[in-house]
């Protein structure tokens, strides 16, 4: 069976273009999926084997980013969402997605699905908005399935407000014991395994994000969001410092995680 | 629940978390120390949210913090101040909002986000306001000088509480900014069988932007028996034009869309060789005649000139087309405003294109007041590091909340760009070849009956006269109305659903509104079809009772005119609802021969299309060349550290400084096909030349994108300066591999007024530096077969203030667009590893006359910047190129550089910032292009056709092997450790440390903070 991704769009989101590709590249099947075509009952959630929210600016930012898109999945598809989370079918937020499933809490979100927002992405302390490259790590540990396996990937970030932050310090041991604090910004030059959580400096933590958060997931495993953009790293040639090296071209550090998912639905 | 009508506010701010700083705050200290030398100790911002309706009590709760604040990390209030919250009261408190009228997107956002919770709230209106909190304030800095970083009172306003209002808690608060209703007035007629004097008078009190000939030619038409009795016909009063038509008139003769300088007569005469010729049109001559000449050689150039935007071939599946432009004067007064504005119009362009194209990629071309100017700024122009960060902060937000990335640009800096900054946005942009019902994209197709949809945005008082703007000097007059802040949602939802409506087969035509409004969007496209009718009634109005003219004219923004078959409406109206955009049918093609324009029932304008489009008279003007005396270069004398000095210096001029803290903040990867980025190097900051895109996901065929632009060279030739230009946009895109048998390029002109006239008694020293860098354009496009397929001209750049005259520099932006065979060679021009070669390719001549040093050395007190400008050799240069081309295909290469702004040396220093590493090269070898060159000129000239190459030690020997026949100079090689060293003939000349020099080049144009 080719799964079948839902990937949003409308309303300022921007990255559908190539996180389509990257689930066609995996070996799933992209529809672009407008947000009020699954409010006017055009289209099913259900349908769908995968859900991605991808990168963008929906309504500009305005009020805090994602806020309003996640409001409209909350209040206007809130019993298709559930459902499809409830499912245990994979949902992926990319930057903006990611925002949009912190505000809308579906992320680190609970075992009921009760869409309560716990965390959120504040801006950067930088005061503004940057694209530069990172490097993430992922926590071997995590039940998280859109990373096992992964050890660290290459990846650009391109947001303001990334810095992952909640006003309950509890929680962040609570989501560090059961692996959802799943991939964070490492310092490139160290040896793996080397996630800490005292901040990094600048520019290593693009956006100083409390314990070097870059993604989380929810307690399954099955929703993930991160703020970097794995889907921009889907080719070789795409990378930072790639004229500076010798390797062979092919399918980018970014693809892992995609594959994972195809995977999954796949195997399941 | 109480459903009286009432404005209730809500504030939010950032929550006092340990670890969680107010950024927007510090953002604000850091900008008052970095561009006005104000320093603070602490700044608390507070978002307000002003909201008009019919809520309960209960909804507002609701509201608190399911809409305006973060629940984890914002605290809100609504019904009291965040200010009396503090525990110490602050120094001062500014408030700042939008003057009413102004386009808020925040409050749009609001708004949408208000009626998702509460969808019967449909009528209420939101505002929104920034509080800025401040404490410890160091020196005399008054509350007002301090709101007036804070806010440009052309679209703001600001309630600021003193020392003694905030310890008494008397807290500044704007009302809500309420818009005074639009009185209609009934269309009006003009009487223009008036004196010649009067004539001027109706354009110049009208802001028409029309001369006497012009106005006499309206005139005439109105004398015709015949109009006259059609008029009659149509309800119209016979013998003069109604206000309408005169503004409709304006806007299409204006100097700003029909480019009356360029399609002028122009008598040059030259006093160096006596020639003495007449130019029918510069752009039939030099720049559309090279362009046609190519086509005959070429099958990849689809469509020039004629649409938004020029077209070209790309593959069997995919055309490609760019377009650049200026929004200088709208900028000059808003600079936030005026660049959101300029790039999203940008934009529109290439979504008019064709059918319509899908943007994919923008340039950003910015040219500014030196940031670190201490002279006096005249009165109602703006300091320069202003202009910058609000033009930068302006294009950062259209770029980025388009989805649309920023990959290419350059920012140039003169004291000569103080009156008006040039802003110049370009965009690239594909559509699929053929669309799935058989029609080529690159072609519109409309017939008489098709339905004209205005799409997007309303139309409201903003944007009215920015087209006849434009066209006249900035003074102290200029109106607010002309400013506008552009909505990149809107745009985005109008994008993603014209895009989809294409691919379905609905569009026929499109076009943009941009300058002149629905007057020139439809009145152009009515030319295709030969007429078209139009009913102001129908447009959709931001404002109850605009007037006729107004709705006609007005520039309001986001909006696209598009022609639909009427079998097709129904479709194209359900998908603009789902994309929850607006489209309204207001009018229809026809074959009438007349653009026919009522509002409801009354006539408004009637106006012969042949008369619109082609009875605006031809200008005569005069051109006189004579070259201008400089005082020549001095070079002082220095050791090899002093010069390693110097070079630093150098590095850290505005021009050639790294400028990575601003275009850090431009995403140039969405979409994901960035393969040549801004920046390079084992760091990632050192600069990349040309852009390379792999537009297609997966697929490897690239596009290449770079911008050359030289205005320096005016200063003594502005033949030089076209040639420059033109072939730094060339040797950019040769550096990273472009495919030099698919180049196109885009000229954009931006000119100081060249009409000879009291207030330029210059102008004919300024047309005859427009006729030369016309015929470097020709010679050079010509030579390198690379045909102009689109462009623009601004020919006002001049500020009158307080009596002083500032005027640009002749500047010409030289945009490149081309094919990239394998994006996976492409080169990047970061040196790789120690141990390689270097070697300049094309010959270096002793060339400093107005080079970077010059105006360095001059700035630093000694000399002039007298001498000779670079010359160019076209064919030479193009045969270096493509020895290196194919060099590159076997992948030879590997790092190249070009050598602009301070030359090969400072090329040498960024190639060695992205590798960490150092170089010792000796220049001997470059005496014998030159007999005359000295240290100054091989290490600091800007000859033409050069770039710096690196290669692997074990393909030296194949590398010169593949260059042979054409100017290569093997020069040292890459090192390890930190020194850059040059010596010539077995002497140093130079020395100094990369880091130190990368230290300098970096920390200019550093923007403050992280």
């Amino acid at each position: 069976m080719t799964p079948r991704v839902a990937v949003l769009s409308g309303f300022g989101i921007n990255c559908e273009t190539e996180t389509m590709a990257v689930f066609e590249m995996s070996g799933a099947h992209a529809d672009r999926v407008h947000v009020n075509r699954l409010v006017n009952g055009d289209l099913n959630l259900s349908d769908y084997q995968i859900m991605a929210i991808p990168g963008g600016f929906s309504f500009g930012d305005h009020l805090g980013s994602g806020r309003l898109m996640g409001n409209r999945l909350r209040f206007g598809l809130r019993d298709q969402v559930r459902g499809f989370v409830r499912e245990g079918k994979p949902v992926i937020g990319i930057c903006n997605g990611f925002q949009v499933l912190v505000k809308m809490g579906l992320l680190p979100g609970d075992e009921e699905v009760s869409l309560t927002q716990t965390a959120s992405l504040a801006l950067n302390d930088s005061g503004h908005y940057e694209n530069r490259w990172a490097t993430l790590e992922f926590d071997s540990k995590s039940p998280c399935i859109w990373t096992a396996g992964l050890e660290r990937i290459r990846v650009p970030v391109r947001h303001g407000e990334g810095k992952f932050v909640t006003d309950d310090p509890n929680l962040m041991d609570r989501w560090a014991e059961s692996g959802q604090l799943v991939a964070r910004y490492v310092d490139p030059s160290s040896e793996y395994p080397s996630a800490s959580d005292n901040i990094l400096p600048y520019p290593i933590s693009p956006n100083q994000s409390w314990r070097n958060v870059a993604g989380v997931c929810d307690p399954t495993g099955l929703v993930f969001g991160l703020m970097p953009h794995p889907e921009a790293n889907h080719s070789t040639w795409l990378g930072a410092t790639w004229t500076r090296e010798d390797n062979e071209h092919g399918q980018g550090e970014g693809m892992a995680i995609f594959h994972n998912a195809v995977n999954h639905v796949t195997d399941s | 629940m109480s459903t009286d009508e009432h404005v209730r506010i809500f504030e939010v701010t950032t929550k006092d978390l340990e670890g969680l700083p107010d950024s927007r705050g510090e953002t604000v200290r850091s900008m008052l120390k970095t561009d006005h030398g104000i320093k603070v100790d602490s700044v608390r911002v507070i978002m307000g949210y002003q909201v008009r309706s019919t809520i309960s009590d209960a909804q507002a709760e609701t509201l608190t913090y399911d809409l305006f604040a973060d629940p984890v990390i914002e605290v809100a209030k609504t019904g009291s101040r965040i200010l009396d919250d503090f525990s110490d009261a602050p120094e001062v408190a500014i408030q700042i909002g939008f003057k009413p009228g102004v386009t808020d997107n925040t409050a749009q956002a609001g708004l949408d986000g208000l009626t998702t919770l509460f969808p019967e709230q449909k009528e209420a209106r939101v505002a929104t306001y920034t509080t800025y909190a401040f404490w410890g304030i160091e020196g005399t800095v008054s509350p007002s000088e301090l709101a007036a970083t804070l806010h440009n009172p052309m679209i703001e306003m600001a309630s600021v509480a003193d020392r003694n209002g905030c310890l008494n808690g008397h807290w500044p608060q704007l009302g809500f900014p309420d818009v005074p209703p639009n009185i209609f007035k009934e269309p009006m007629t003009v009487n223009l069988e008036v004196s010649d004097d009067e004539l001027l008078e109706i354009s110049e009190r009208g802001l028409l932007a029309l001369n006497l000939e012009e106005m006499k030619a309206i005139q005439s038409h109105y004398r015709d028996p015949a109009v006259r009795a059609e008029r009659t016909e149509q309800g119209l009063q016979s013998d003069r034009p109604t206000d309408a038509e005169l503004e409709c008139l304006a806007q299409t003769w204006s100097e700003h869309c029909s480019h009356k300088i360029f399609a002028a007569k122009i008598r040059h005469v030259d006093k160096t060789t006596d020639e003495d010729t007449t130019i029918n049109s510069l752009f039939k001559t030099h720049i559309m005649q090279p362009t046609l000449d190519i086509q005959k050689e070429v099958d990849w150039l689809l469509s020039i000139f004629h649409d938004n935007s020029g077209v070209i071939s790309w593959n069997d599946d995919w055309s490609v087309c760019i377009k650049a432009e200026t929004h200088n004067s709208p900028s000059a007064l808003d600079p936030f405003g005026g660049a959101i504005t300029g790039i999203v119009g940008v934009n529109r362009d290439i979504l008019g294109t064709g059918l319509g194209a899908r943007p994919i990629a923008n340039t950003d071309v910015f040219c500014f007041g030196p940031p670190d100017y201490s002279g006096t700024i005249p009165p109602g122009l703006f300091h320069p590091s202003r202009v910058f960060r609000g033009v930068h902060s302006g294009v950062r937000s259209g770029g980025n909340e388009s989805g649309i990335p920023t990959v290419n640009g350059a920012i140039v800096f003169d004291e000569r760009y103080i009156g008006k900054p040039l802003v110049f946005c370009g965009t690239v942009g594909i559509m699929p070849r053929t669309l799935a019902d058989g029609r080529e994209s690159h072609v519109k197709t409309p017939e008489p009956g098709d339905v004209v949809y205005m799409v997007g945005g309303r139309v409201g008082s903003d944007g009215i006269h920015g087209a006849t703007f434009s066209s006249l000097e900035l003074t102290e007059e200029s109106p607010s109305s002309a400013v506008q802040i552009g909505d990149p949602i809107t745009q985005k939802k109008m994008l993603d659903m014209i895009l989809e409506a294409r691919d379905e087969g609905l569009i026929q035509v499109i076009t943009d509104n941009g300058a002149g409004g629905l007057s020139s969007s439809v009145g152009e496209m009515a030319e295709l079809t030969g007429g078209a009718k139009l009913d102001l009634g129908q447009v959709p109005l931001k404002q109850a009772g605009l007037s006729s003219w107004e709705i006609l004219v007005s520039e309001s923004q986001e909006r696209m005119t598009v022609g639909v078959r009427p079998d097709d409406c129904e479709k194209f109206e359900a998908l603009a609802s789902l994309h929850e955009v607006e489209a309204t049918a207001v009018g229809e093609f026809t074959d009438s021969g007349a653009f026919v324009v009522h509002h409801g029932q009354t006539p408004v304008a009637h106006l012969p299309i042949h008369f619109l489009f082609d009875g605006c008279p031809q200008l005569n003007l005069d051109s006189e060349w004579s070259p201008p005396t400089h005082l020549p270069v001095e070079t002082p004398e220095l050791d090899e550290e002093g010069m390693g000095k110097l070079l630093a210096r150098l590095l850290a001029r505005p021009n050639v400084a790294s400028k990575e803290w601003w275009v850090r903040s431009y995403d140039h990867e969405v979409i994901a096909q960035s393969v040549i980025k801004p920046f390079c190097g084992t760091n990632h900051d050192a600069p990349g030349d040309a852009a390379v895109i792999a537009p297609i996901q997966g697929g490897t065929q690239g596009l290449v994108i770079s911008n050359g632009i030289a205005p320096r060279y005016s200063d003594i030739d502005s033949y030089a300066m076209a040639a420059a230009s033109v072939d730094e946009a060339l040797r950019n895109a040769v550096c990273v591999g472009v495919d030099l048998d698919l180049i196109a390029g885009l000229d954009n002109f931006c000119w100081p007024d060249p009409i000879e006239s009291s207030k330029t008694p210059d102008g004919r020293y300024k047309l005859a530096q427009l006729v030369r860098a016309n015929r470097a354009l020709d010679d050079v496009c010509r030579a390198y077969r690379l045909p102009c397929i689109s462009g623009k001209d601004s020919m006002k750049n001049d500020a009158m203030m307080g009596g002083e005259k500032i005027s640009v520099p002749p500047t010409l932006l030289f945009s490149l667009l081309g094919n990239h065979e394998d994006v996976r060679k492409a080169v990047s021009s970061d040196f790789k590893k120690p141990g390689d070669a270097i070697f300049l390719v094309g010959e270096t001549h002793q060339e400093l006359g107005a080079s970077e040093l010059a105006f360095m050395l001059r700035d630093e007190g000694s000399g002039g910047i007298g001498g000779a400008v670079p010359e160019i050799e076209p064919e030479r240069n193009m045969t270096v190129y493509r020895a290196l081309a194919s060099s590159m295909k076997s992948g030879l290469v590997s790092s190249a550089h070009d050598c602009s702004d301070g030359g090969l040396a400072v090329a040498l220093a960024e190639c060695c910032f992205g590798a960490d590493s150092g170089a010792s090269i000796d220049i001997s070898p470059l005496q014998s292009d030159c007999s005359d060159l000295d240290d100054w000129g091989a290490l600091f000239g800007e000859s033409l056709g050069r770039i710096l190459v690196s290669v692997r030690p074990s393909d030296k020997e194949a590398f010169e092997e593949s260059m042979e026949g054409v100017c290569c100079h093997y020069l040292g090689l890459v090192s390890e450790g930190d020194a850059i060293s040059v010596s010539r003939d077995g002497e140093k000349v130079l020395l100094g440390s990369m880091s130190e020099m990368r230290d300098s080049w970096k920390d200019t144009l550093h923007g403050g903070g992280l």
